[in-house]
């Protein structure tokens, strides 16, 4: 036997190799629920083991921080001529390691998959303990002594046993493999879940990762539950004591916690010379100086040296200063860029330009810059105009390089619909049952569980055992990771090589790379990670910016544009925002006239409210109660008031809830924290259950009436992960306002720039162009003779109108036709083969035709295409001339004009002809339907009828069983309300119509004005007559 | 119109098109109840979405259409049963409608999924002419709840788009068909899609504004598949067609002329059919794995006895053998007048290899008397005897629990090979395990324990030890929460 020190048999046990579910399909537990077990079994160590793998270490840390528990932190890996081979990391350096090892054999293989060889283990893990299940005798032969002298006193065998029918044989071979290569044995389970009762969903995740139904795949699952962590009662009964003992001496020779990581910055930020506290100190007042040209008051400078002081006594000088020279990098390339999040409403950001939001509006704002307190890391967003943030991530990672910044990871896991999914195949349902299953699923329910939903309608499900083993393993499944996926965003930038610090793998898109963690392990460590984000609205707006520099000779941008002007919120309140960031969905346009916002701050209200969260929570009708004045605004103590005065004592903000918890229940910085992660996430854990006695106990013993603690309480719950931060809605007020004020202003480039701009934001062209329309805002069509590939503001006597750029015609290419524009002689092209001597294909010369933009060079739509249907054959040039045939130019009738209008859309997305709606009411096709604008005449109550293409089905999560259409018709929107039981009763129409009649009464709530459904009709037919068949709608979405 | 129909065409075709063909046979299975219940088709259009094909009366008469998303349907009508459209099957259903037909129409060719093209020049005068072929279809076709259009043209593709455009129309007049056609939208022109959005966009929306335009002017714009189209649906020009054959199948009626009354009786004209199936079968090189005998009665409906073969035979020797052995069971309960024998799944004859028992038999000439396989014929008398069910053999299968470690499968030729997992187990298990003692056994090595099977209701835990009992014997003993149990001897 081995020759290890006697130890007691008491001796508290080790775990030395587990898998968690972050070895995908191979772990049956998360790595909190094996923390758990461990401390239940009275382990005093716990390795995490995932195969090539960190990405589990984090969470599992977070489990184990305040116990007594320590965890190991390493790695299995499949070695083809060696066998398994686990490397466990004694210190920092060790750790380091491991990470460089993981992130080699990672960037080998493709996402998702890893190689590694002997000679991998061979050098370069001086740190690291090696245990080794050898593959066979002739391993242990030819890698026996290689690896005894990489690892002297460092490598094991490492015997697991499972009371199997081979043990015997291969406790011999252990035995023998010792005797053969001198390496001593130690026992290390092999634990694949943390309890039994997991078996069958570890059997299930076998069958998944084969792809075949369970039955199949018999041979591949394990014959019995004893790979689950073992009581030391059961470990003493199956080990040698000695090898037992090995085993615990092991965990005695790690000492790494993963507290030790700290970031560590990029140096070069910082000149020679100065400190890092200096140099911010030095850009923060170099900026007020722009900013502020008349100087700092009193109030703000004081302001800024409490945050430069706050920032110096966190040690956050590189992370703001990483962010300003991202900013940095934009201004000098004219992108445009805004800052967000709790840390960007700050002065010193605004100084260092990172925001644009003035300072004043600031402090009336927040009182909350970065908590001390609370310690969590600073949060900075920035989003970069979408078209353009490749450019800020390519110079990432050039000035840095790919080994020191990568994208945090985002791990990607099972939902209902997923996980439903591959239970039920691996349990032998057909793909048409699950479907049917799913559909009788209503996510939106949030009373009835989806299990319950399920027995409902699917009565015979629970009554076989293959039923049962659905709900319940589809609910175990749920939540489990399945794959990590790249960040949106978030770049982690290291001082050295980012491998020593957390291994890094490929990402699915080409020259992308992740690190193994994601942002909530960031967050655990106090790892800072810098978004860079992507925003259409930004784009937008500096092509606003440049159109009415360039038309007008005024130069704006978002911090110059004049705050609080009066007229852009009347036009707000009259719900005329259509393309104003943010606030132009149509539930947010419903709240606009009962909101009535009239200062900045009423625009950040106005962003969060609409918003699962506050509805659920039964926010709105409160606030808007008492903003009218309906109702009285009432503060159970002083404490409570400072928190929600400025909502009227209605939380509507994530901060508020957090901060109600701490002044109104007592909870430390530090459970205010837990609290809102388990907000952000209850949805899949269900862990706000446990701060409920808590909450209202506090707030009992605080003095406050049990019902106020239940809202309170009930309030949290309906906010879940919808709660909307005030830092990140503010952000977005400003840029409301900004895209508002535009709207407000110079209407033209407000448009001109969001076409340009799209697919962005919630409309489509033909909706903005219309809505220009309606503005009296002129606007051209396409056409070869004038268009660009953009749009253009065109100058129409003394009024700006809009020209329509190429761009619109669908699959035409850019590339192609934007030389041939730049050769359009001052008087137009001559002939359409003109056009094809300059080199235009054939396919994008028809497409052109098609699109009608030919009109002005050879006739109407149907004569320019039979002409350029002539033009396809790459001609030589000798028949060139004879093959013009002017003769067969026979005259070919005009399209009508709804075929024109079809065709339009067909070609464009959108037509300037007449609304086809104006065509149907002139044939008579629409008798006694009032139009949008007629609408407005209507009285309360009145019973009217009303037709127009259906545009939008919007069913929000929110009010139950009500569904929004939008109807358009030529002279504007119509709302229309639908209740479920009408939904229900003409269920064809509503479903499918794309021309839909309704005839309903009419409700006026001061400037907001619905249709309430009585009866709908389907008119498509009428369309189809016309030749329409495209569908616009944008169905629940 | 630039150019004439073509008078006095040589042929005269007639299209069928059953827009409904799969789910209308389906529904044609079915009891009257089932019928009332909204059914549709549906298949997968790619990217997760999926769209109906075909629904059942019930389901058009709810609103909901061919076309339509799955899910749209799913919501309109939350009963609506949907089943997987499936092709090959549809083929089939097709396959046999023609051969329904075929009794009438010699000239048929397949059209899948749901046409078929009849040549009916010639039975126009037998059946004097359209109204009287359709009279006839139509009595074949009693049996037949499937909903169809039959539509007449002066060439094969006018007669199918006018069909697949749902214009039922039987006449012999071309004009007539030429203004129907003419009438035809362009998207029923059966062109390529792309095609038919190029001729839209150029205003040319039915097949008459196609026909109009010059050919050469179109032939430039639309290339030859456009000039090929028009001669086709002209009748310039006629591609070959495939007619339609119907299975190889032997059937041979023999008048008896008197009345049998026993099975031995009836030997000796079998013998004769039998023969003559021999002769059908050399002559196609072909061989079976069934037949069907009949004997009719005078009054009684015929009794039908279906034999089966486990391995392929094709000599009467052989044929005899096995149906005499297998009528024997059967009583012949009335007096036969005729006797016939019905053949068809006729398959070639190939050597088929795998065998469990060894190669030697092979040895003989292929085709000779000498290669027939003792095994397989042993076989295929046991199953005639017994019953094809009650001869099974052993294969093993993969489970940890011992008692599913293998299963009995009924025998076949060919068996699949697949390895069991060696594992220590005894030679003999018993069939149930018996309740026994600890103290009478003297354990050897174990546990071995084995915790599996949760997914079918029949979860086993169990540790087992290989132990010795009184006299020695090496048995298989295991413990589970209701006591210990031998489950097997190893000596």
């Amino acid at each position: 036997m081995v020759g290890s020190p006697e130890l007691s048999l008491t001796a508290a046990p080790v775990a030395l190799h587990c898998l968690s579910n972050y070895s995908f399909l191979r772990g049956g537990s998360h790595p909190r629920e094996l923390v758990a077990q461990a401390q239940l079994l009275g382990y005093q160590a716990l390795a995490i083991t995932d195969e090539c793998s960190m990405a589990g270490v984090v969470k599992a840390y977070l489990a184990a921080r305040d116990s007594s528990l320590k965890l190991l932190i390493g790695s299995e890996f499949q070695v083809p001529e060696l066998g398994v081979v686990i490397l466990l990391a004694t210190n920092r350096r060790g750790y380091g390691q491991l990470c460089r090892l993981i992130t080699t054999a990672r960037a080998r293989s493709k996402k998702g998959q890893y190689r590694v060889a002997t000679a991998d283990f061979l050098a370069g893990l001086e740190n690291c303990l090696l245990l080794w299940r050898p593959q066979d005798d002739k391993a242990v032969a030819d890698y026996g002594q290689m690896l005894s002298e990489a690892f002297p006193q460092r490598c094991w065998l490492a015997y697991s046993r499972h009371y199997l029918a081979d043990d015997a044989a291969k406790y011999r071979a252990y035995q023998s493999y010792h005797q053969q290569s001198g390496l001593p044995v130690l026992a290390a389970c092999e634990v694949r879940y943390h309890s039994a009762e997991r078996q069958p969903l570890h059997d299930l995740l076998t069958a998944i990762r084969h792809q075949q139904p369970l039955t199949e795949v018999v041979a591949e699952l394990l014959p019995n539950q004893e790979y689950r962590l073992r009581s030391p009662a059961e470990l003493q009964q199956c080990y040698p004591a000695d090898w037992l003992a090995a085993a615990a001496a092991i965990a005695g020779r790690c000492d790494f916690c993963l507290s030790e990581l700290c970031y560590e910055y990029p140096a070069e930020l910082v000149p020679a010379g100065k400190t890092a506290t200096e140099y911010l100190r030095q850009l923060t007042y170099e900026g007020a100086a722009q900013r502020f040209p008349d100087g700092l008051t009193a109030g703000v400078r004081e302001k800024l040296e409490k945050e430069l002081k706050l920032i110096a006594q966190l040690r956050y000088e590189y992370f703001f200063l990483t962010i300003q020279d991202l900013v940095q990098f934009a201004q000098q390339r004219g992108i445009l860029y805004q800052g967000r999040g709790s840390a960007a409403n700050s002065v010193v950001c605004y100084c260092l330009q990172i925001t644009a939001v003035n300072p004043d509006q600031i402090d009336v704002l927040f009182e909350r810059f970065i908590s001390v307190e609370r310690d969590e890391p600073p949060d900075i967003d920035v989003d970069f105009e979408h078209e353009r943030r490749e450019e800020i991530i390519q110079y990432i990672y050039r000035k840095y390089s790919r080994d020191r910044a990568a994208l945090a990871a985002t791990v990607i896991c099972y939902r209902l619909r997923s996980a439903l999914r591959d239970v039920g195949k691996a349990l032998g349902f057909s793909e048409q049952e699950l479907s049917h299953y799913l559909r009788h699923i209503d996510r939106r329910d949030s009373e009835t569980s989806w299990q319950a939903q399920l027995q409902q309608q699917v009565p015979g499900l629970t009554g076989t055992a293959r039923g049962r083993w659905l709900l319940e393993l589809t609910d175990q499944l749920r939540g489990f990771p399945r794959h990590l996926s790249q960040h949106v965003g978030g770049f982690v930038i290291a001082s050295g090589s980012l491998a020593e610090l957390v291994p890094v793998e490929n990402a699915s898109m080409p020259e992308r790379t992740v690190i193994q963690w994601d942002k909530d392990d960031l967050e655990t460590l106090r790892l800072i990670k810098v978004d860079v984000l992507a925003l259409g609205m930004l784009t937008a707006l500096r092509k606003m910016f440049a159109l009415v520099s360039q038309h007008h000779q005024r130069d704006w941008d978002l911090a110059s544009i004049p705050t609080e002007d009066a007229k852009v919120y009347q036009m707000l309140q009259r719900a005329d925002s259509i393309g104003v960031f943010q606030i132009e969905s149509r539930a947010q346009m419903n709240m606009l006239p009962r909101l009535k916002p009239a200062t900045f701050y009423d625009l950040v209200v106005q962003i969060a409210i609409v918003r699962p969260g506050p509805i659920q929570g039964d926010m709105v009708h409160p606030y808007l109660r008492r903003r009218a004045g309906e109702e009285a605004v009432e503060f159970p103590s002083a404490e409570v008031r400072q928190v929600l005065e400025r909502t009227l004592g209605v939380p509507i903000f994530q901060e508020q809830v957090i901060k109600l918890a701490m002044v109104a229940a007592g909870f430390s910085g530090g459970e205010a924290d837990q609290l809102r992660r388990a907000m952000a996430n209850w949805h899949s854990t269900g862990e706000l259950a446990q701060f409920e006695a808590r909450l209202i106990e506090g707030m009992q013993k605080r003095g406050y009436a049990t019902e106020f603690a239940r809202r309170i309480y009930q309030q949290i719950c309906g906010f879940g992960e919808y709660g909307f931060p005030e830092s990140h809605s503010a952000s977005f007020a400003n840029l409301a306002y900004a895209s508002a004020w535009m709207k407000c202003h110079y209407p033209a480039a407000f448009y001109c720039g969001l076409l340009n701009s799209l697919p962005m934001g919630f409309y489509s062209a033909d909706q903005l162009v219309q809505d220009a329309r309606r503005h009296h805002i002129v606007v051209l069509p396409p056409d070869i003779q004038h268009s660009d590939w953009h749009h253009q503001l065109v100058s129409l006597q003394g009024q700006l109108g809009i020209r329509l750029g190429l761009r619109l015609i669908r699959g035409l290419s850019g590339k192609t036709i934007v030389p041939i524009l730049q050769q359009r002689p001052a008087d137009g092209f001559s002939s359409q083969q003109q056009l094809r001597e300059l080199g235009l294909p054939a396919a994008e010369l028809q497409k052109l035709a098609a699109a009608d933009v030919l009109d002005n060079l050879s006739g109407h739509r149907y004569q320019s295409q039979w002409q350029s249907l002539a033009l396809q054959e790459e001609q030589l040039p000798l028949f060139a001339n004879n093959n013009e045939p002017q003769q067969a130019l026979t005259e070919l009738e005009p399209p009508r004009e709804f075929v024109d209008i079809a065709a339009d859309y067909r070609t464009t997305g959108l037509s300037l002809r007449r609304h086809p709606l104006a065509l149907l009411r002139e044939q008579g096709g629409l008798r006694g339907c009032k139009t949008a604008t007629e609408l407005r005449g209507c009285r309360h109550q009145q019973v009217v009828q009303v037709a127009g293409l259906v545009t939008c089905r919007q069913r929000p999560g929110t009010a139950s069983g009500v569904t929004f259409i939008t109807l358009e018709d030529e002279t504007g929107l119509v709302n229309v309300v639908i209740w479920q039981t009408t939904a229900r009763q003409f269920r064809k129409p509503y479903l499918t119509a794309r021309l839909l009649k309704v005839r309903g009464i009419v409700e006026i709530h001061g400037e907001v004005m619905h249709v309430i459904a009585g009866t709908l009709f389907d008119e498509s037919e009428q369309l189809a007559r016309l030749g329409m068949r495209t569908n616009r709608s944008r169905d629940f979405h | 119109m630039s150019k004439p129909i073509k008078q006095a065409a040589t042929n005269a075709w007639l299209y069928l098109h059953a827009p409904q063909l799969l789910i209308d046979y389906q529904s044609a299975l079915q009891s009257a109840e089932q019928q009332q219940q909204p059914q549709a088709l549906a298949q997968s259009a790619g990217a997760g979405k999926r769209y109906l094909v075909q629904a059942n009366q019930a389901a058009l008469d709810a609103g909901v259409s061919a076309g339509m998303a799955e899910v749209t349907a799913s919501t309109l009508l939350p009963e609506l049963q949907l089943r997987d459209y499936q092709g090959w099957r549809e083929q089939q259903v097709l396959q046999q409608l023609a051969q329904v037909i075929y009794q009438d129409v010699a000239q048929i060719a397949l059209y899948p999924p749901q046409g078929l093209l009849f040549e009916v020049r010639s039975l126009l005068k037998l059946y004097g002419g359209y109204a009287g072929l359709h009279q006839r279809l139509q009595q074949r076709l009693q049996d037949w709840p499937v909903r169809l259009v039959l539509a007449s043209g002066y060439s094969p593709l006018s007669a199918r788009l006018l069909a697949e455009a749902g214009q039922q129309s039987l006449c012999s007049d071309p004009q007539q068909v030429s203004a129907a056609l003419q009438r035809l939208p362009i998207t029923a022109s059966g062109l390529p899609a792309a095609q038919i959005k190029r001729l839209q966009e150029v205003g040319l929306d039915s097949v008459g504004a196609l026909l109009s335009r010059p050919a050469a002017e179109l032939g430039a714009r639309f290339g030859k598949a456009v000039t090929l189209y028009l001669a086709e649906l002209r009748g310039d020009y006629l591609p070959p067609q495939h007619y339609f054959r119907p299975p190889v199948k032997f059937y041979q009626r023999l008048d008896l002329l008197s009345e049998v009354s026993s099975w031995p009786q009836l030997l000796f004209p079998l013998k004769r059919l039998l023969h003559q199936l021999e002769v059908f079968l050399q002559i196609r090189q072909l061989s079976l794995r069934g037949l069907t005998v009949q004997a009719y009665h005078r009054d009684q409906p015929p009794t039908k006895v279906r034999v089966n073969f486990a391995h392929a035979v094709w000599q009467q020797q052989d044929l005899l053998n096995l149906c005499q052995l297998q009528l024997e069971n059967y009583q012949l309960i009335h007096p036969a007048l005729e006797l016939s024998v019905q053949a068809g799944a006729l398959e070639p004859r190939t050597a088929t290899a795998g065998a469990l028992i060894g190669d030697e038999q092979h040895s003989g000439e292929p085709g000779s008397p000498t290669t027939a396989r003792p095994l397989g014929e042993l076989i295929s008398r046991l199953q005639a005897r017994l019953g094809a069910a009650a001869v099974q053999v052993p294969v093993p299968v993969t489970d940890w629990r011992p008692e599913r470690a293998h299963q009995y499968h009924p025998w076949r030729e060919q068996q699949a090979t697949t390895r069991p997992a060696s594992l220590p187990r005894p030679l003999w298990l018993l069939p149930e395990p018996q309740v026994t003692e600890l103290r009478r056994w003297q354990l050897q090595w174990g546990p071995e324990r084995i915790s599996s099977g949760w997914w079918d209701d029949q979860a086993a835990q169990r540790d087992y030890f290989i132990a010795l009992d009184e006299q020695q014997r090496q048995g298989w003993i295991y413990q589970s929460e209701y006591g210990w149990f031998l489950h097997g001897w190893f000596t």
